[in-house]
């Protein structure tokens, strides 16, 4: 009942290089964004909103980022994050922008929203590839996909069909 | 009682409350510059540059750009009066209070009214002299 809570961002970051997200570290990242909220918000910003942040996921292949903030000043990172234009590493720049997908309360919130996201993602490549062979890898993908939604829905309806049966005998 | 109410012909003038929680938008401060030494002038230019930076020390480049206007300035006495709008007057005052020096050079803001209405500032009790 009296907890420190948390917002966490999941962001993509998006680029027209494609060298950008295979050198993303959660290091950098996060010093980027301090940075930028240092410059954006003063030491106010900074010093209050660098107490609970961290980066909590990373994914280099899709370019997804799991931010963590705290919940009173979850509203001062947000608005810094369009200030970010830049990604750098080893003294390579790369322009890029972050681009907020959804802002959740705990992290299984915002992974079951990532699911559902991916799977919609693989529809919209599914409908814009050209090659063959990516087109195969793609399908198999979606299928496997829909295998595992299927299984995890039986899964619920086969906990929901537990709870009502322990309610009746009693 | 309610089908009798339902019947009733919807009334011909329609009434509009409006409350005004705060009447004035913008706040007015009076306020003085003193430096630790003598002889130190700044113009308004600089003046403004100064209030400026200090809100960009404290809280970023967002609220630097607060609509801030220095009404008056008086270069020997250096003190001005200054309109901000109402939700930026706590970020105003907290910046000005930590400001702590310009080029190198000790100085403090002392704040010495403040009022959402300008006419306000034209008296003030503190300096009343009785003889």
């Amino acid at each position: 009942m009296v907890r420190f809570k948390h917002r966490y961002l999941l962001c993509e970051v998006v680029s027209d290089d494609p060298r950008c997200r295979l050198s993303l570290e959660d290091r950098v990242l996060g010093g980027l964004i301090r940075d930028t909220i240092a410059r954006v918000h003063g030491t106010f910003g900074a010093a209050s909103c660098s107490i609970g942040f961290a980066v909590r996921y990373l994914n280099a292949y899709t370019g997804i980022v799991l931010l963590r903030c705290r919940k009173e000043f979850y509203q001062l990172v947000c608005s810094a994050l369009p200030f970010v234009t830049y990604l750098e590493n080893k003294g390579h720049r790369y322009p890029c922008f972050l681009n907020t997908l959804h802002v959740g309360g705990t992290i299984r919130t915002c992974q079951k929203f990532l699911i559902r996201y991916n799977r919609r993602q693989l529809l919209i490549l599914l409908q814009n590839c050209t090659d063959e062979g990516e087109r195969e890898a793609i399908q198999k993908s979606v299928t496997r996909s829909c295998l595992l939604e299927e299984r995890s829905d039986e899964e619920e309806l086969s906990d929901n069909g537990g709870e009502e049966a322990a309610e009746a005998m009693q | 009682m309610w089908s009798a109410l339902e019947k009733m012909p919807a009334p011909a003038t329609t009434y509009e409350r409006i409350v005004y929680k705060n009447p004035s938008e913008h706040h007015y401060m009076k306020v003085c510059l003193e430096f630790q030494d003598r002889g130190v002038g700044l113009n308004a230019a600089q003046f403004r540059q100064l209030l400026i930076s200090a809100l960009k020390d404290l809280f970023g480049e967002v609220d630097a750009a607060l609509p801030l206007d220095i009404l008056t300035y008086e270069e020997k006495t250096l003190s001005a009066i200054l309109r901000i709008c109402s939700s930026g007057l706590v970020k105003l005052w907290s910046s000005l209070t930590l400001l702590g020096s310009y080029k190198g050079k000790k100085c403090a803001f002392r704040v010495i009214q403040v009022s959402p209405f300008l006419l306000a500032l034209s008296g003030n009790s503190r300096e009343l002299v009785l003889d």
